[in-house]
């Protein structure tokens, strides 16, 4: 029972910290505008050259256009495959690529693992181990899972060793660096030994997954514990999870905003528009700023320092 | 010496941290490998006694040094205390979330390094990394404002705050051209460029410290006097009427530039730079626009005449004052759109930046001049012979419009138009790489920084020109169209500095000289190599 509750803690802890997180953009004020280009949204005949609305003669006369269908063609490599990386940095692509698809490849496995676990709910572990859908999904698994793993004990050993023995990484990382890298690395390590040594058909992971939807209940005799390596792997996916929204590594999702609230942030404030209101709003927070030509007391709100001259230089 | 330097080591003592020495920078190909030996001539001590001068034996700010150890405490403390506004939404809502991203998700992965060239020209000097002035302002924050920092910094890499890691990381923010090809380069988003920016706002807006071209005589004196170049209202008109006389005389097609014409379709706002360094820019655009039957005014408010906008490279206040500046302007004109001439800043910081602070009726349209004129050139308003511009011809992208804002193809189909023999740069368009004099290092020429742009910041720029023409005879004339002003100083200064017109016939200008050196109205050329028209 102790890993069931130590997971549902860590499922916790995720939960509260990637809200925390995106609450805290959501609710960030609207900012200056700071797009790079190619702007993915883009129709195809600015985007091929990576070109904007701005280059209309009285754009603000038109409608603007906007392609979703060119943003997912974007996303999806730079998600899944990450295109960005291939392009401008190779050689860390061949260690990056796997230890990221390796743990993409997790989360499909544990999506797949629930949904297993929904169907034994719906219709019984017999209706699921009989019929086609259940087949389907036990190799889906198998097959997904192991892919991941195999892929994510290479990427995540191969990034430790390109961190150490690159001298411009190591001059830059510090302990929590190898820390994280070494967490994901132990995780994969020992869930690819437990399948290898004791559950190759995960069976056990399909047991736990069942067993946390249900309070504990394992769906057989399975107890993590019996495997030294199936216990370390579900005490670290767990322990995983709930830390990775609390580093750097909270990047996999809040890639979101860099891209959509800022590299690709390209609304123009039209006069009566929301983002109108928004900056209405700025202007009427007060600065503190020290430096003379500022003038700022906290009193005076940003709009009127900046209808204001500066009557000191410094 | 040590070879690779790491954050912790800004705090290092030592009378140059990083210095350039012969033969470190990237190698340039015949005819110049004179120059490969060549590096940055010493600081002349007397003057730079009582300055900060230990980063890498130039200076872009040049920091007096402080008296005592109690005036040395205060400025830490003043430096930490601005580093703390930087994160609070009343001091930095301009900037907050691009900060807080781009502090909190770097992977440390150095991709954006490689982005650089800076970093690359410089021989791959570790100071010069996109992440490493980022890595020390990051560890400064986690260690000394964030709770248990100190604790903390022990595990994930301290630093030591003293006056030489202050002064060092002032001085380092002016060694970044804010070009942004790092944050372009950067598998996840986080902007290396914004963050550096956000250190010289600290530096500006809370201890009064910046370059004094880009501040004293530069946003000051722009908003006192009405220009950056200190160009009062009545010099703008005096000169341009001096303008307005040349064109005549140089093309032999008369002109009038319109003042303060209320009412008219466009205001067209120049970098007065251009007005004193390249007055044949403002001609043309004159000589274009009038041409084209178009109704337009130039404006002789103070400020007016003189679309710069330092404020964007480092303080917000300024920027939103100069921006106000021109908007009102615009607006009591009563004119229907703003034009912005041949200057990239100028685009980024009214058209781009400006956007998310002008509102209600001071929000007036605003207009690249690169999207007017390929109206004006492409909707055949103007008879153009383009046999006049038969020489070599390249075009550099100003990172401003280009990256920053997607205007990338007007000038190209303007210039497929007019210029047969017109080829790219590589890489170019988005993926350009920057003149070397972004972020106001173009007007910024103390101490000996001018020549560290030359040799370092627009090195690149200097081997993609001539990569351009590597097919070409070093005899025959090459033009290399800068649209935009700063860009153009930075380009004029590496081929003075190279001697590139001697010895390989490199010329430079603007785009609207190109345009007008093609009308067919037009009785003598516009543009000149040398002493030599370049049509006859």
């Amino acid at each position: 029972m102790g890993f069931y509750i130590f997971s549902y803690f860590c499922a916790f802890i995720f939960l509260a910290a990637v809200a925390c997180r995106v609450y805290r953009q959501l609710t960030l004020p609207v900012h200056l505008r700071w797009e790079i280009y190619p702007v993915q949204h883009e129709p195809t005949d600015k985007l091929v050259h990576g070109g904007s609305y701005m280059e209309d003669l009285n754009w603000w006369e038109k409608k603007l256009k906007s392609s979703l269908f060119n943003e997912l063609k974007y996303m999806a490599p730079e998600i899944l495959l990450l295109r960005g990386l291939w392009k401008e940095n190779r050689s860390l692509w061949w260690v990056s690529f796997p230890f990221h698809f390796g743990l993409y490849l997790m989360i499909a496995t544990f999506a797949l693992l629930i949904l297993h676990a929904l169907l034994v709910l719906g219709g019984g572990e017999a209706y699921v181990a009989g019929g086609v859908i259940g087949a389907l999904l036990g190799g889906l698994i198998v097959f997904m899972g192991w892919t991941g793993l195999i892929l994510g004990v290479v990427g995540s050993f191969g990034t430790l060793f390109r961190r150490l023995a690159d001298p411009a990484l190591r001059a830059y990382s510090s302990f929590p660096d190898y820390f994280n890298i070494l967490l994901v690395s132990f995780f994969f390590l020992s869930a690819f030994i437990a399948c290898l040594l004791v559950d190759p058909l995960l069976i056990g992971a399909k047991a736990y997954v069942f067993g946390l939807l249900t309070g504990g209940r394992s769906l057989n005799a399975y107890a993590p514990a019996e495997s030294v390596f199936g216990g370390a792997a579900i005490l670290l996916a767990s322990a995983l999870a709930a830390y990775v929204p609390l580093t750097h590594m909270s990047h996999m999702f809040m890639k979101f905003f860099f891209y959509h609230k800022i590299k690709w942030d390209d609304a123009p404030n039209l006069r009566g528009g929301g983002i109108e209101d928004d900056i209405l709003k700025n202007l009427r927070l007060k600065p503190t700023w020290n430096a003379k030509h500022i003038a700022a007391d906290g009193r005076k709100s940003w709009a009127d320092l900046a209808s204001s001259a500066p009557k000191e230089t410094k | 010496m040590k070879k690779h330097l790491k954050p912790s080591d800004m705090a290092m003592s030592a009378d140059c941290l990083c210095p350039i020495e012969s033969g470190d920078l990237s190698p340039l190909p015949f005819p110049y490998e004179d120059f490969n030996s060549r590096t940055i001539s010493p600081l002349n001590p007397e003057k730079v006694k009582n300055l900060e001068t230990s980063l890498d034996n130039t200076l872009a700010v040049g920091i007096p040094k402080p008296a005592s150890k109690e005036e040395e405490e205060v400025l830490i403390r003043q430096f930490l205390c601005g580093l703390k506004k930087l994160f609070e939404k009343e001091n930095n809502w301009t900037f907050l979330q691009q900060l807080l991203l781009s502090m909190e998700h770097c992977a440390k992965c150095q991709t954006c390094s490689e982005a650089c060239p800076v970093y690359e020209m410089s021989g791959k000097k570790d100071i010069y990394r996109p992440m490493f002035r980022a890595e020390v302002l990051r560890r400064i924050y986690n260690k000394y404002l964030k709770p248990g920092g100190k604790i903390t910094a022990r595990l994930t890499g301290g630093i030591d705050l003293n006056w030489t890691t202050v002064a060092r990381l002032a001085e380092l923010s002016y060694r970044c051209t804010l070009c942004r090809r790092c944050a372009m380069a950067c598998p996840i988003g986080v902007d290396n460029g914004l963050i550096t920016h956000e250190i010289r706002k600290l530096f500006s807006q809370e201890m009064g410290i910046s370059p004094k071209e880009l501040h004293e005589k530069g946003t000051i004196q722009h908003l006192r006097v009405g220009s950056s170049t200190g160009m009062n209202p009545l010099g703008a008109k005096d000169s341009i009427e001096f303008i307005q006389e040349e064109m005549e005389e140089i093309t032999g097609y008369k002109v009038e530039i319109p003042w303060d014409v209320e009412g008219a379709d466009i205001l067209l706002i120049h970098n007065a730079g251009e007005i004193i360094s390249w007055p044949e820019n403002v001609g043309a655009f004159a000589i274009i626009f009038q041409a084209a039957g178009l109704s337009w005014t130039l404006s002789s408010e103070t400020a007016g005449y003189d679309a710069v906008n330092y404020g964007v490279w480092y303080d917000d206040v300024q920027l939103s004052r100069v921006a106000l500046r021109h908007a009102d302007i615009a607006r009591r004109l009563k004119v229907k759109k703003i034009v912005v001439g041949e200057c990239g800043h100028a685009h980024k910081a009214l058209i781009e930046t400006a956007d998310r602070i002008l509102t209600g009726e001071i929000n007036i349209p605003r207009e690249s001049a690169l999207v007017t004129l390929e109206d004006i050139v492409l909707g055949g308003k103007l008879q153009l012979d383009p046999r006049r511009n038969d020489f070599p011809v390249t075009l550099h992208d100003p990172c401003n419009y280009v990256r920053l804002m997607g205007i990338v193809e007007p000038q190209r189909r303007i210039l497929r138009k007019i210029a047969p023999r017109f080829r790219e740069m590589t890489p170019h368009g988005v993926d350009n790489y920057c003149c070397g004099g972004g972020s106001g290092f173009a007007i910024m020429s103390g101490y000996n920084f001018a020549e560290w742009r030359n040799l370092v910041s627009s090195r690149k720029k200097f081997l993609q020109i001539l990569n351009a023409f590597e097919n070409e005879s070093q005899a025959a004339p090459k033009y290399v169209c800068a649209p935009c002003s700063n860009c153009k100083g930075a380009i004029r200064d590496i081929l003075s500095y190279y001697h590139a017109g001697e010895r390989s016939s490199l010329y430079y200008g603007g785009l609207v000289e190109l345009i007008v050196n093609a009308m067919e109205s037009m009785k003598k050329p516009i543009i000149h190599f040398g002493d030599q028209p370049s049509w006859t």
